[in-house]
């Protein structure tokens, strides 16, 4: 392995020069303005062996299947509230919570098909669920194309064939989008080349063989959704991985002030004529504020063990949270649960006298806007900056693909973050990405 | 309803929520929709169980109408079932109701009334509302917050129907808004339902009293968004009027004319 790491470090100007040459950008608005900018790759990958990752594959299904039947139980009968194992406020004061999604099936079933889990391996090995994104989770083209151009580059770093290939993305997204499809064409919208993740909206088109479209592109007519071609044909559109946001989709069932969005494309969902990939409303269940109730929920749904833990997470609602969390509130990290993105999140310790008591203030009005949790020491992972190697922190965003079963990635998207001092990895934030290799044996 | 556009208009897609629908208070017979322009278009009930007629037209128009008729039978005495976990929803706060300042001070300023159940507290507030609160047409829109109107203390239906929900959200009852029609208004009208041991009940803040037998309910939801009777997109069309006609009319039983 050693070898095979310094032959990698080798490469790391031409392999990140190639990226930049193939366009893999992240986009991020700064005052207003439009910035496209290089998403550092560096080369040094985060391994995790076969046995780990069977536990990991193990506790990432489990999780997401029970997410799927949250999201499916609170937009129809509510069992979990009634049984009283989650406050109906945590549900319906969230944001993501959206009552037109209430009485929709979607098509197949599924909810959160493209779920997207970030995970950090404390100091003593065991692993911690931090997040789970199944709004939008974006990443996975980043370690695939990475993968693709150190394999052109530095083959004999793969010649022993010991590293699952994690190339085969597209062909799981492919399944995913056929099995919940109603008939038709599987297209991928994006709201075009201003949007952060532009790159991997195309790169995904490109190698699922989905259609790459736009809004004006698609039209609703008697209630089935078309696609428009150059020439004016319409052709059939079952299934739409949509890289929009709920609230821009459909500007006569959502925002109306929407510029974006396919009118009525909501309505045929609700009637179950399209697949919308993933189901709107699902930020229902990926709320920092539900985070906490994930392990109960895999408990009633699944009526197991939750195989991944949390991180220990304080919730400031319940009144001996809210003692525990005033008390220790400096070694805690504090997350606002609406904000995304690196955002919103404070550090106890690092707060002056003045804005920790303004800070306090506000967590006393407005307990169930905060969670608190317990700052992991995250095990560090070298980076090969300058010519040396340093560590760094860095997190795992696994994918899991839900058809007609979980499937999961057998890599993922390690980010790490540039700033010694710093835990915050977003990419939004300015960190860097690595390639996930999972071992064969 | 009608929408006259000042420039031509065309790639017109509407959903319309202006088609009651039958419950235990009111039976709808007889009904018949005609809209022109149209294109396409196609029905559904959405989350709260509320018609809405959907569609698109596609041609160029600078007027765009629907007429809506039929009979409703009401009944004082019929009840509106609903299950309190399936309530709940209407528990919370939306960005139309949410309660600031204002509405949170005059909420304080009420008397403690603690032994009183929860339509009784309702109406209670509301009398209180009443007091402290003008109707004056014209004074507000439709995307005026109950906040804002109730920082004027003016307001149209609308206005009065939102405070409300947002003071009985403050007490933790679940309300919703409700879109109708009573007889002798040119327009439609708004009020609130409290959910009171499993059932829903109307009052009617802008008359302080409960609803009676006249009122015919279109629509109903957390707040008038979910409520609005048309929303929709469209190229070209430049400013935009809507205009709403309500006729109610009784009708003698036994004899099927069409208001």
């Amino acid at each position: 392995m050693k070898v095979t790491e310094e032959e990698l470090c080798r490469h790391s100007d031409s392999v990140n020069e190639q990226l930049a040459r193939y366009g893999v950008k992240f986009g991020i608005y700064r005052n207003g303005e439009f910035h496209e900018q290089l998403f550092p790759f560096d080369v040094i990958p985060r391994v995790i062996g076969s046995g780990e990752f069977v536990y990991l594959e193990r506790g990432l299904k489990q999780r997401v299947a029970a997410l799927n039947a949250f999201l499916r139980d609170i937009y129809s009968d509510r069992k979990i509230i009634a049984n009283g194992v989650i406050p109906e406020e945590f549900v319906f004061s969230g944001s993501g919570y959206l009552a037109q999604c209430d009485g929709v099936s979607p098509p197949g079933g599924v909810y959160s098909h493209i779920s997207g889990i970030d995970l950090v391996q404390g100091k003593n090995g065991s692993w911690y669920v931090l997040e789970d994104n199944l709004r939008i989770p974006s990443g996975a083209s980043y370690p695939m194309v990475a993968r693709e151009l150190c394999m052109r580059s530095i083959p004999s770093a793969f010649s022993d064939n010991l590293t699952e290939d994690n190339r085969n993305y597209p062909e799981l997204l492919r399944k995913m989008m056929d099995y919940v499809n109603t008939g038709g064409h599987s297209v991928i919208l994006t709201p075009g080349r201003f949007n952060a993740a532009y790159f991997e909206h195309s790169y995904f088109a490109e190698r699922t063989g989905a259609r790459l479209v736009t809004c004006e592109d698609l039209t609703v007519e008697n209630d089935r959704l078309y696609f428009i071609d150059y020439s004016g044909k319409k052709e059939q559109v079952g299934a739409v991985y949509r890289r929009i946001s709920d609230e821009y989709i459909d500007p006569v069932s959502f925002n109306r002030e929407s510029l974006i969005g396919v009118p009525h494309i909501f309505d045929i969902y609700r009637k179950g004529n399209v697949a919308l990939i993933n189901a709107p409303g699902n930020g229902a269940a990926d709320d920092k504020g539900i985070y906490y109730f994930v392990p109960r929920m895999v408990k009633y749904y699944l009526g197991e063990e939750a195989i991944l833990q949390n991180a220990p997470t304080y919730l400031p609602y319940y009144e001996e949270d809210m003692k525990y969390v005033l008390a220790k509130f400096d070694s805690l990290v504090i997350k606002d649960v609406a904000e995304a993105g690196g955002y919103g999140v404070v550090f106890g310790s690092k707060l002056s006298a003045k804005e920790k008591a303004d800070f306090m203030a506000m967590l006393k009005a407005e307990p169930r806007r905060f969670i608190a949790q317990e700052v992991i020491d995250f095990r560090d992972i070298d980076i090969y900056e300058g010519g040396i190697r340093v560590p760094r922190k860095a997190d795992l965003r696994a994918f899991v693909l839900t058809g007609d079963e979980p499937v999961v990635w057998k890599s993922g998207l390690t980010r790490f973050s540039r700033n010694p001092d710093s835990f915050i990895v977003n990419s939004s934030q300015g960190g860097g990405f690595k390639d996930t290799w999972v071992m064969k044996d | 309803m009608s929408l006259d556009f000042e420039r031509p208009a065309w790639e017109h897609s509407f959903k319309l929520r202006c088609f009651p629908s039958s419950d235990g208070r009111q039976k709808i017979s007889g009904e018949h929709i005609k809209i022109s322009p149209v294109h396409f278009s196609s029905s559904e009930r959405d989350s709260f169980g509320n018609m809405c007629i959907y569609g698109t037209a596609k041609q160029v128009h600078t007027h765009f109408s629907v007429d809506v008729g039929g009979i409703a039978e009401t009944d004082i005495h019929g009840v509106i079932p609903a299950e309190s976990h399936k309530a709940a929803i209407f528990k919370y706060e939306t960005p139309l109701t949410k309660a600031g300042v204002n509405i949170r001070e005059f909420h304080r300023s009420l008397e403690p009334r603690g032994w009183m159940g929860e339509f009784e507290r309702a109406v209670y507030v509301m009398g209180m509302l009443c007091d402290d609160f003008s109707y004056v047409s014209g004074s507000t829109g439709i995307a005026t917050t109950a906040e804002e109107a109730f920082t004027m203390r003016r307001g149209v239906c609308q206005d009065y129907a939102q405070i409300l929900l947002a003071l009985c959200r403050l007490e933790r009852i679940p309300c919703r808004y409700v879109a109708g029609m009573i007889p002798g208004e040119g327009a439609t009208h708004a009020w609130t339902e409290i959910f009171d041991g499993g059932t829903w009940r109307g009052v009617d803040p802008t008359h302080n009293r409960a609803c009676d037998d006249t009122y015919i309910k279109i629509s109903a939801g957390r707040d008038a968004g979910d409520c609005a009777i048309n929303q929709g997109v469209f190229y070209g069309g430049g400013r935009q009027t809507q205009t709403v006609r309500v006729v109610v009319s009784e009708v003698q039983p036994g004899k099927n004319s069409r208001p």
